[in-house]
């Protein structure tokens, strides 16, 4: 193994500037009390990891990749270039595996693949492989997030019907729906998903609640365009390049990117089952590695990006025009109704490791919103599945290979769009229970 | 089920064909779109049927969460016929079955399988829940004895009699004695 070079460095003031711009409460004293041993600057690289797993992993001598063929699904949306970039660049092979991106036409696809082993991990929601956890609605199995893949860079589009009759954000949108009231149809693209609960905050913390006063629904992306167009749906909320898509074909326009709901906010991880983890760790370390050095690359400059917008518009990847992915990926926003912007909060695939840690505070979030939209029935022990489904054992072992530093905590704050402050150090039932619009 | 953005995918009239002679009189094909839950809730069907690699297949997921606790089989049918993926499948509990759908004569065979399974597995999961939950009982009823012992100073057998009193004097069950002792004194 190699040590890693720099010591543990501050993170990218992302912390910092949470509490600072967000106004969040400072971190929790329990922060630096579970991350004691990472802060130690410059320690050796083995006492970060887990003496359990490091016994696991190098007892016989080797630290060869399991199973050097791995499959990894993924669904053709803008934030699965880390996972196309690592095969594409050969920086699987660097780490001893070969990847072979999987093109799945649907989310339900990607999970009965990982549950049933015919995929060995994929691009996936974040809500998504919680749900599997606790059996939301289908099969239940012990699952892993083995990384976050990105932040940020989905968003929510009205129809051009409602933008006609002066609809322009959240607030007009709650206007307007009170003014001429009628069945209102928002689409999302997994029960369980990212989308569905930034969709759900976002209505809410408008003031609109989401199950009561409108109608939800779970569409796949492809249809999302065609249905907004001939009027069938109010508004949806999915990855990109959809939203750009739906403004080039002149049929809505963006009312919000999710990370002005929460900035920095996860996204889809890297997730496989508990299973592949326990039987082919080194397999699962070097997945981690490898998309954790394509996510650098494609964060390290304007001409990645343009490269790699390139390499995933192929057919075989998210088949579209490359302007269509690119624009938004280096930050370039319009909002189809005139507006311009550069946003410097877009969509990352790495910030220096900050965007690819699972912290556990993320998982928890995810149950806490399904816990408030009543797709959980009881409130599930937050911290506990939390910590046996984001594997930063493997993370660690990952980042050391691919020299990425880690956060001085597990858990990180932040304050969404409603000012309402997410610490899961403080009461994750309370949190869940707290919001004025749930089921 | 028919994705609309797809051409055809599943073969519609030969699953038709074989469901009809499997002896589903009421046969209907709908689209995976918006209208779909609407149509599922006012239909109640007893199966639905779905290509294996549609994207309308999430669509499905939405109806499948929101009846959560009344559940109803799907099936799959995809070109692959793949005894490994079959086998995969059902160990996963996937209430799905995975088959060649161009063969009319296998419609049959295959619904009778997949529908075996469900039953099985809803008997299944039945049988968890409720071992999941007494275990549950067991855990708080246990906590609420012990909090009892220590702040009373009770003997198990005491501590375990006065929150069954407890609950028969406020017509209870066990499970709810126990929960209040612990909202009080946990």
């Amino acid at each position: 193994m190699p040590s890693r070079p720099s010591p543990d460095k501050p993170r990218r003031p992302a912390l910092a500037a949470d509490a600072v711009g967000h106004g969040a409460d400072a971190p929790p004293a329990s922060q630096r009390r579970r991350r004691a041993p990472t802060t130690a600057a410059g320690t050796s690289v083995m006492t970060l990891v887990d003496p359990a797993v490091r016994a696991g992993a190098w007892a016989a001598g080797s630290d060869a990749p399991e199973k050097p063929e791995v499959r990894i699904g993924f669904i053709p949306l803008t934030d699965c270039a880390s996972v196309v970039m690592a095969a594409a660049l050969g920086l699987d092979r660097k780490h001893g595996i070969r990847i072979t991106p999987t093109r799945e036409a649907s989310w339900a696809g990607v999970r009965d693949k990982l549950v049933n082993g015919e995929l060995d991990a994929a691009h996936v929601l974040y809500g998504l492989v919680y749900g599997v956890q606790l059996g939301i609605g289908g099969p239940r199995k012990d699952m892993a997030v083995l990384m976050n893949l990105n932040h940020n860079g989905q968003a929510i589009s009205l129809s051009a019907k409602l933008a006609d009759k002066g609809v322009r954000d959240g607030a007009s949108l709650r206007a307007y729906m009170t003014r001429e009231p009628r069945q209102y149809t928002f689409a999302q693209t997994f029960p369980t998903g990212t989308h569905a609960m930034w969709l759900y905050y976002w209505l809410a913390a408008n003031g609109i609640d989401p199950l009561r006063e409108a109608r939800a629904i779970t569409v796949p992306p492809p249809q999302m365009v065609t249905n907004m167009r001939v009027g069938h749906m109010d508004g949806f909320c999915a990855g990109e390049p959809w939203h750009a898509r739906a403004i080039a074909d002149r049929i809505g326009f963006t009312a919000e990117t999710t990370q002005g709901i929460w900035r920095d906010h996860p996204e889809k991880t890297l997730g496989t089952t508990a299973e592949f983890v326990q039987r082919y760790p080194n397999t699962a370390r070097a997945m981690v590695a490898a998309v954790l050095e394509a996510s650098r690359f494609i964060d390290a400059s304007a001409s990645n990006r343009r490269r790699t917008a390139e390499t995933i518009a192929a057919p075989s990847y998210v088949d579209t025009d490359t302007d269509l992915i690119l624009d938004r990926m280096l930050g370039r926003y319009a909002n189809g109704l005139g507006r311009t912007w550069d946003d410097p909060e877009a969509m990352r695939f790495h910030g220096d490791g900050e965007a690819n840690y699972p912290y556990l505070s993320d998982g928890m979030w995810f149950l806490t919103q399904h816990k408030r939209w009543g797709l959980l029935k009881e409130h599930p022990d937050y911290l506990a599945v939390a910590r046996k489904v984001n594997r930063i054992d493997v993370y660690r072992q990952a980042a050391a290979a691919a020299q990425v530093a880690l956060p001085a905590s597990d858990f990180r704050t932040a304050k969404l769009m409603d000012g309402v402050v997410w610490d899961a150090s403080r009461d994750p039932k309370a949190y869940a229970d707290g919001f004025a619009i749930r089921a | 089920m028919r994705d609309p953005l797809d051409a055809d995918p599943l073969n519609v009239d030969t699953i038709r064909a074989g469901l009809a002679a499997a002896g589903f009189s009421e046969v209907e094909t709908v689209d995976a779109d918006l209208a779909l839950p609407d149509a599922i809730a006012a239909r109640q069907p007893d199966l639905i049927i779905i290509a294996s690699e549609s994207a309308a297949r999430d669509t499905v997921e939405h109806v499948c969460v929101s009846t959560q606790h009344a559940p109803r089989p799907i099936v799959l049918f995809t070109d692959n016929d793949d005894a490994e993926r079959i086998k995969a499948a059902l160990t996963a509990g996937i209430t799905a079955y995975i088959v060649d759908g161009l063969r009319a004569e296998r419609v049959k065979t295959v619904l009778d399988v997949a529908y075996a399974r469900f039953q099985l597995d809803q008997a299944l999961r039945a049988e968890l829940d409720a071992t999941r939950l007494k275990l549950t009982e067991r855990k708080l009823v246990e906590r609420a004895k012990g909090l009892l012992m220590q702040a009373r100073g009770l003997s198990e057998d005491e501590a375990y009699k006065r929150l069954r009193t407890m609950a028969m004097e406020r017509g209870l069950k066990l499970i709810d004695a126990a929960q209040r002792v612990i909202d009080v004194m946990g």
